[in-house]
């Protein structure tokens, strides 16, 4: 098993080395004119030792490309898998464990029942995930560092095997009459014009250009490495916050978990007009949605925050109109337009106390649905609000009780006090909406007090109507810069790595007899040509396509 | 005669010259072995030509883009139509560019058909112009569509290339068991092809003589509040009904070769939206398709893949692996960027999250991870040749189940750009 590694010319090679670090003379093989591997040229990967302890076969079993294409490939399948139905990050309210027997039968219930509903949550696809980003970890620095040293003290002179064994070689007779060292650097000036650069030794030349495409794929890999650390940082507490929340119109909430409050004054919705629409489609008498939009104003609390017995202090510091593609955006935090529903519901009315016997009007104030004064003046008298149901209803013992906290039946219970009535007071209960105040018997309810007193709104202008709730999507997210950067690392190493090619030629020259191989990562065809066209401006004619060995004889 | 139908007209041109043009890259290979010529001089002089009329084909195709983009307002990449005629523009340029590299015109015999077919299958879906949703109200809509359709492009000439390479290695005449495989592997993937053009010829050949069928179904639906009402569903066919939708009624049908009734009812847990229409094409498909492919055996008497053979046969193997290989290598930043960084961008500005696991994101990235597969094991493996040939191949129909199929069986946030 032990294998000499040192080399004819008198190099001592570490084990696993294929072509001799400073000549190129094949350790390996024996066999005279097979293609020679020139991968990671040829170098022993630091995976290549003799007695790897149970450290080293961790990271041999990492390093390992074929590993690497298995992982590529589970994630891949594990996918795909994780399309063939939705899963349960695309709904807000769901209970999955319903969900896929009630839509998709018995076979969604099993895929359920798999953790399928959630792959790209599950232990064994985030396992897969890390695994492959120790394996780009690892497989990078297990070839890089080698390759690294071995570019950087490449030998001129190469062993003749070493190149009569390059997939694109010469070998052959200089024309007569031309001295060897000059023929050399008149076949170095043509490669220079094609942008190479030229080391002469004599006769021996090595003309190499595009080196630092062979660092594409590795400065990839970083890329792909820090994208994958951006999203793991994502689970540091405070990094990322993601919450959809409704509001209505002309409601102020806290945003949970920050000091912050939103308030969405308007959604307007806008559809497309006919003229908008081409001839075909207007045909299909569609409606589309041309904008969503909320006016959102977010607040900051200042004081009295924590404090449930005291009214927040809030001060505005951002105002912004959100629409689809134009999120809220103030100092990292972000609000996206994300759904909206049409919600009819009350935020305030304007109701007018009149006498029921004149019709004299005494006055009307502003009555909101949330936050209400303790009591409000019309003219001489005064309503003291005893209690307010948002949604009225009756319990099972006939008590008055609200069924929400949304103002869809909303009722109050004032005592009035003022000319004409009992000293203490008397109780009325009001129901703004006509549908209510009928259903409810208003009138019964306040017996005396109705024949006297009336309260209602006028007309519709003294409503005021909250028409849709708008539904954000509140995020934090600090990992996104590391992301962006990761990606962008990533397609500067792709652009490197597949635009440009590492192309080398080798050359020497032995009692007129010129020998010639070269190299490239990729792209045969461009190193083929530009080999051909030098040699024929040196009077060596050959073919392009009979440099190469590859498959056919030369 | 307004933008639109100008617009219109100028791609039906196009369709037609890249037509003519394919059939010069066919003469200019099939024409070598003419007499009175020097069949290397021939091959170049008709290939220039068709190369030629390509690009003209191509400058009609430009002008029927911006013409739409005009008319509409918005870049038309917004549906599957103008998504796919697109896809389709690219291909072209994705072939011109690799053809001004490496000059085969043995390419353009088969990237060609891939580009038009892509056209002339974009004109199965409707094709009117759309008022732009909010979503899609963003200029990235210009700048992911387009990168991620150009890349694509490029992974459709590596499939040219790794089926012509296949075609090329084959043996025809070989018994062996792999030999075999190999065949029946490329005859699928040319029935595969002919299933796409039956459809499409179905399809327009119903669509002219104005076939119609309707059927119904009393569906019960539960609204926002909570509320159940029965309404009325209906399923248009322009494709005569071989099944039917599950439980539904027939409205309307027009008989077809004297059968006057759907044959059979589609099964009850096919009840997605359009479900029976969907199997009903697919049915369709099926026998047109075979059909076709029945008909070309009988006047070619041999395999499809033996009769189109000897198109390639002159041509280096290795140059034709080079190209497919070439074509992936350029396509694969450009997709990248595309279909992944632009579109996590534009997620991330949208919907905002950069990722979010939709199957159609989900699947460009299966799509990133088969071509990174391809391109490890090619660069540290050694997979040349019809290994790789076979993953250029596969690779491009993971990018069209990526593009089509996911919008028709998967849907998702992506649906929109459906039918």
């Amino acid at each position: 098993m032990i294998h000499n590694t040192k080399c004819d010319c008198g190099h001592q090679n570490p084990v696993g080395t294929v072509l001799c670090e400073s000549c190129g003379k094949p350790l390996l093989d024996d066999k005279d004119n097979e293609l020679l591997e020139m991968r990671y040229d040829g170098v022993a990967r630091r995976s290549q030792k003799v007695n790897p302890s149970y450290l080293d076969k961790v990271w041999n079993f990492f390093s390992s490309v074929k590993i690497a294409i298995y992982l590529i490939f589970i994630t891949l399948l594990g996918s795909i898998l994780g399309t063939i139905y939705p899963q349960e990050n695309t709904f807000i309210d769901l209970d999955p464990s319903t969900y896929y027997q009630d839509n998709y039968g018995t076979l969604g219930h099993i895929y359920y029942l798999l953790g399928l509903s959630h792959t790209f949550n599950s232990w064994w696809f985030i396992t897969l995930l890390f695994m492959i980003g120790t394996s780009l970890v690892i497989c990078s620095l297990d070839r890089v560092l080698p390759l690294y040293r071995a570019l950087s003290k490449q030998q001129l002179r190469k062993h003749q095997s070493f190149l009569t064994r390059q997939k694109v070689t010469y070998s052959g007779e200089l024309p007569s009459g031309v001295e060897p060292e000059a023929w050399t650097s008149q076949f170095a000036a043509q490669l220079r014009k094609k942008s190479y650069r030229v080391h002469t030794e004599g006769t021996a030349l090595l003309a190499e250009k595009y080196r630092f495409s062979r660092w594409g794929p590795y400065i990839n890999h970083i890329g792909l490495i820090i994208f994958l650390l951006g999203v793991l940082m994502r689970s540091i507490p405070g990094w990322h916050m993601d919450q959809y929340m409704g509001f209505i119109e002309g409601e102020i909430k806290q945003i949970p978990n920050t000091s912050y409050y939103l308030k969405n004054e308007k959604f307007t919705l806008e559809l497309y007009s006919e003229d908008e629409m081409s001839e075909g489609f207007k045909e299909k008498n569609q409606s589309v949605p041309k904008t969503y939009e909320t006016k959102a104003v977010l607040y900051h609390c200042v004081m009295s925050c924590d404090d449930p017995s005291q009214e927040e202090v809030l001060e505005e510091v951002h105002r912004a109109d959100i629409i689809v593609n134009k999120p809220l955006n103030y100092k990292g935090l972000m609000a996206y337009q994300f759904d909206y529903k049409s919600t009819p519901m009350l935020i305030s009315v304007k109701p007018t106390l009149k006498s029921k016997v004149t019709g004299e009007e005494f006055g009307s104030f502003e009555l909101p649905m949330t936050k209400q004064l303790e009591s409000y003046e019309a003219g001489a008298y005064t309503l003291k609000l005893k209690g307010f149901f948002p949604e009225f209803g009756l319990d099972d013992k006939g008590q008055p009780m609200t069924k929400s906290n949304d103002p869809l039946a909303p009722a109050f219970i004032f005592n009035i006090t003022g000319p004409g009535l009992a000293s203490g007071g008397e109780p009325y209960m009001y129901f703004p909406r006509q549908i209510d105040k009928e259903t409810f018997r208003q009138d019964d309810i306040n017996g005396a007090i109705s024949q006297k007193l009336d309260l209602s709104v006028g007309s519709m202008e003294g409503v005021k109507i909250a028409e849709y709730t708008s539904y954000l999507n509140i995020r934090v997210d600090k990992a996104m810069p590391y992301i962006w950067v990761g990606a962008a690392i990533s397609m500067i190493g792709l652009i490197m790595g597949f635009y440009w090619q590492h192309r080398r030629i080798w050359l020497r020259i032995d009692d007129r007899q010129v020998t010639l191989g070269a190299h490239t990562n990729k792209n045969w065809f461009g190193i083929r040509n530009e080999v051909a066209a030098a040699l024929n401006k040196g009077s060596i004619t050959v073919d392009a396509k009979a440099l190469e060995k590859g498959g056919k004889s030369a | 005669m307004n933008w639109s139908s100008i617009s219109s007209t100028f791609l039906l041109i196009a369709f037609f010259v890249y037509l003519v043009a394919f059939f010069l890259f066919v003469v200019s290979i099939v024409g070598k072995k003419w007499s009175n010529r020097n069949p290397e001089e021939h091959t170049k002089r008709w290939g220039t030509v068709a190369y030629t009329v390509a690009v003209i084909g191509f400058a009609c195709q430009v002008t029927f883009f911006f013409t739409r983009w005009y008319s509409g307002g918005h870049i038309p990449t917004s549906n599957l139509y103008e998504f796919l005629t697109f896809l389709g523009m690219m291909i072209m340029l994705a072939f011109l560019i690799i053809y001004m590299i490496y000059k085969s015109p043995v390419l353009g015999v088969f990237a060609l058909p891939v580009g038009f077919i892509m056209i002339a299958y974009a004109s199965v879906f409707p094709s009117e112009i759309q008022p732009l949703i909010p979503s899609l109200q963003s200029y990235w809509l210009k700048i992911h569509v387009t990168t991620a359709a150009a890349g694509e492009a490029f992974f459709a000439i590596g499939f040219a290339g790794g089926l012509m390479y296949l075609l090329r290695t084959i043996d025809y005449n070989g018994k062996s068991k792999s030999d075999r495989k190999e065949q029946r592997g490329v005859e699928f993937t040319l029935f595969f092809i002919l299933l796409l053009v039956a459809f499409i010829v179905g399809v327009f050949s119903f669509n002219a003589a104005g076939y119609h069928a309707q059927f119904s179904k009393q569906v019960t639906v539960t609204d926002d509040s909570g509320q159940s009402q029965t309404i009325t569903q209906t399923e248009q066919y322009f494709l005569p009904p071989i099944v039917q939708p599950n439980g539904t009624q027939i409205d309307e049908m027009k008989s077809f070769l004297g059968v006057s009734k759907p044959l059979f009812e589609a099964p009850s847990w096919m009840n997605g939206s359009s479900a029976g229409r969907k199997l009903n094409t697919v049915i369709w498909t099926l026998i047109l398709g075979s059909l076709l492919y029945g008909l070309l055996r009988l006047i070619l008497r041999k395999p499809l893949g033996a009769a189109i053979g000897p198109v390639v046969k002159g041509i280096d193997a290795e140059d034709l692996d080079e190209i497919s290989y070439r074509a992936i290598a350029i396509g694969y930043p450009i997709f990248t960027l595309g279909a992944l960084i632009f579109a996590m961008i534009w997620a991330d500005k949208a919907w905002g999250r950069f990722w979010g696991w939709d199957p159609k994101e989900v699947w460009a990235l299966i799509t990133w991870l088969f071509y990174a597969v391809f391109l490890h094991l090619r660069l540290s493996k050694g997979w040349q040749g019809k290994k790789s040939a076979w993953l250029a191949v596969i690779g491009f129909v993971v990018v069209m189940f990526t593009l089509i199929g996911v919008n028709l069986v998967i849907a998702g946030l992506h649906s929109y750009a459906g039918v």
